[in-house]
């Protein structure tokens, strides 16, 4: 489903040049929970970044169902980004001005107009109270994010990225900044959408304990990936999270 | 959506958004308050130097007044130009118009004794068709509220004034021993011729009516403070003082260059109070046909006053009709009101622009601020413009929530500026006591300027292009940090610590 060929990326200060991703091969499959590990500095986070279009390889491809997509116009990127990749950072990325709720409703203003939003806003609302009410939040959807523990924090981001039914859920380190039962709990909640809804999920940690939860374990090492384990067989393909 | 809710709730927990909406509110209140000030002395100023004016004016600078002729080479009399004035193009759009003279001439009265001179501006009018060209009338201090047509008649009290005064000075005259010697006694001569009757020979003549003069305001009267420094007028010349006016005379036609002093003693008769300080310590109005007789030009004038139906719409055909009349190569000019005080008026415009112009730089600071403030914002915001952007935000879109953001700020300050600026306006008398009252020093010297109160005019026309402006201002300053941030690398945003 989602292939990256031969990535390269290096980032650039002055005349130093530092290479993250070197020549890259992955191939995630439709409906897999997948873990990459690492150490700090392995590229992990970049690859994360490279295949949700969110920053660009310097050489290599990138496709989804067979079309490439690392090349695309900003505007298509941007509403791959916006309807197709969901996106669990470390620190949550929640809107500190906003509501859990408004939080959560954000990738559905960005993709519609005020009048497209005026015309759908019950069933996106409708929508995000399922969301919230499936990972615990239902009762503190008028809370700020600053009202919020780093548990509730991340259910919040999690139903945030889930809101447009994405195809892929990418989760940089999401348990990076929770407790260990915090983290667990995150986990068994990804777990328990790629197996009743058929999300597709590429997770990013360090964490050896949490990887035992996916279906495929990849350890990355100097910008290429150095083992592949399969922690276990996936054991149920459904069909994707129908859309809104 | 987005770019509305966050601009919105950007608005609602952003505290240093509020220092921009007070440097906006701030600078358009300040642009409102002196826009609606300097318009207010600028209407009155132009409606008081319309004043006296009538809509157009044509005057001659020869002596002896305008010399038309007829097809036979005569001169044509006042009644006949307008009549010739009437019968041109421009006579369907005429209201009203009277011939007056405009000559300088020194006034001459005597005060607690001593003969005091002041340099006039003497005008023969014919009081009636003076008034029907307007700004007469309502001028005059005791004739301005009577239903009477204004006149150089002498009220009742006047009349007993001029009476008191030639009696104080024949006992005044009655009292200086006169320096010659006596003659000798004559025996009277049997045949000689008895000296006439003085009386008997009057006492059927009518008596001569007295010359009525109107002097402005302030040339009657003295103006000084008093010990506790309020401002005291006294009347110099009351109604029923006689004056002496000295001006110059001549005979018509090729003569006419030979001038000579005349001078005439007339009563005062009321007063011309314009408020407009030019006119008051300068005007002096008398009778047309007395001037026409002191000044030996009987059936000619200096001036016409010409009051038109409608000023606005047909002020420049009538006054290219009337050019085509009175050939500017004779002395002759034809000029509206406006043309007249045309430098006054184009200063008072050129000042009004020129303060727009320096005040509308604090609108300009405040954009400054907008734009070190939104800067400050954008930076704060870094991550949050990643977070945007990893959820399918556009540059553009990025870049829409900072420009609406400064544009929602503009727009917030300039209703309060406006709120702020038309509330001070309406009270800028009760500040400006409360001001003179705090600092002890008069903010506003009234006598000085002539008005009772500070003139306010507001312009919808000035608010809304201030507001336009100070809205424009404050979305043109955050276009360089909305652009800062549409152009933020996303990953590069999330990182940002």
């Amino acid at each position: 489903m989602l292939v990256a060929e031969n990535l390269r990326k290096a980032y650039r200060r002055h005349a130093v040049q530092v290479p993250v991703i070197n020549g890259l091969d992955l191939e995630v499959k439709t409906g897999e929970f997948l873990s990459i590990v690492g150490a700090s500095g392995s590229g992990k986070s970049t690859l994360l970044h490279l295949l949700g279009t969110l920053d660009a390889p310097d050489s290599g491809r990138i496709l989804l169902d067979g079309k490439r997509i690392d090349n695309l116009p900003n505007r298509d990127r941007d509403a791959l980004r916006n309807r197709t990749f969901g996106y669990i950072f470390q620190f949550y990325h929640l809107l500190p001005e906003l509501t859990t709720l408004d939080n959560v409703l954000m990738p559905a203003y960005i993709g519609h107009s005020v009048m497209g939003w005026w015309k759908t806003r019950s069933k996106w609302r409708a929508r995000a109270m399922e969301l919230l009410t499936r990972v615990g939040m239902g009762h503190r959807i008028t809370h700020r994010p600053g009202q919020l523990s780093g548990g509730e924090l991340q259910r919040a981001a999690v139903a945030r990225a889930l809101l447009m039914s994405p195809r892929v859920l990418l989760a940089d380190e999401p348990t990076g900044n929770l407790d260990t039962a915090t983290g667990d709990e995150i986990v068994r909640l990804l777990r328990e959408l790629n197996r009743d809804d058929g999300v597709t999920i590429v997770m990013v940690t360090h964490n050896l304990e949490i990887v035992k939860a996916t279906d495929r374990v990849l350890r990355m090492a100097g910008g290429v990936m150095t083992e592949d384990t399969t922690a276990k067989k996936p054991t149920f393909h459904a069909p994707l999270l129908a859309a809104v | 959506m987005y770019k509305l809710l966050l601009c919105v709730r950007y608005l609602q927990t952003r505290y240093l958004a509020f220092i921009c909406i007070v440097s906006v509110m701030l600078g358009v209140a300040t642009l409102i308050v002196v826009n609606a000030v300097m318009s207010g002395f600028s209407t009155k100023l132009k409606d008081r130097l319309h004043g006296v004016l009538s809509d157009v004016i044509i005057d001659t600078d020869r002596m002896d007044g305008f010399d038309l002729q007829d097809v036979n080479g005569k001169s044509l009399t006042p009644d006949q130009i307008i009549q010739k004035i009437k019968d041109s193009p421009a006579g369907p759009k005429i209201e009203a118009i009277t011939p007056t003279i405009e000559v300088f001439a020194i006034l001459q009265f005597n005060f607690r004794g001593q003969m005091l001179t002041k340099p006039v501006r003497l005008i023969g009018i014919d009081p009636e068709g003076r008034a029907s060209v307007g700004g007469f009338k309502e001028y005059l201090v005791r004739q301005k509220d009577g239903s009477a047509p204004p006149s150089f008649e002498l009220t009742p009290e006047a009349l007993k004034q001029h009476e008191h005064n030639r009696r104080q000075r024949e006992r005044a005259s009655a009292l200086e021993v006169p320096n010659v010697p006596m003659p000798k006694a004559l025996v009277p001569d049997p045949n000689a011729i008895p000296e006439p009757d003085e009386k008997a020979m009057t006492q059927d003549m009518p008596v001569a009516k007295p010359h009525g003069v109107i002097p402005g305001f302030t040339l009657a009267h003295f103006r000084f403070r008093d010990d506790k420094g309020v401002v005291v007028e006294e009347a110099a010349l009351k109604p029923g003082d006689d004056v002496t006016i000295f001006t110059v005379g001549g005979l018509p036609g090729a003569e006419g260059a030979r001038m000579r002093p005349v001078w005439g003693t007339f009563l005062v008769a009321d007063y011309l109070k314009t408020e407009m300080s030019e006119y008051d310590q300068s005007f002096v109005y008398v009778s047309l046909e007395q001037l026409q007789q002191l000044r030996t030009m009987e059936g000619r004038c200096t001036a016409f006053q010409i009051k038109l139906k409608n000023y606005e719409t047909d002020k420049v055909v009538v006054a290219d009709a009337l050019r085509e009349i009175f050939d500017p190569r004779t002395g002759a000019r034809v000029a509206t009101w406006e043309e007249h005080q045309g430098s006054l008026l184009a200063a008072i415009e050129v000042e009004k622009s020129i303060l727009n112009l320096l005040l509308f730089m604090i609108v300009g600071v405040a954009g400054f601020s907008i734009l070190a403030i939104f800067t400050m914002i954008v930076s704060e915001k870094y991550r949050d413009i990643g977070i945007l952007k990893s959820l399918g935000a556009s540059n553009h879109g990025v870049m829409s929530i900072f420009v609406g953001y400064g544009f929602l700020l503009g727009t917030v300050g300039c209703c309060l500026g406006t709120a702020m600026g038309l509330w001070i306006t309406d009270h800028i008398n009760e500040i400006e006591m409360f001001l003179t009252k705090v600092t002890g020093k008069a903010v506003f010297p009234r006598d000085v300027y002539y008005f009772k109160d500070i003139p306010t005019n507001i312009e919808v026309s000035s608010v809304v292009l201030v507001n336009v402006g100070a809205i424009a201002i404050a979305t043109l300053f955050s276009l360089l940090p909305a652009w800062r941030a549409s152009r933020l690398h996303p990953v590069r945003a999330l990182r940002f610590e």
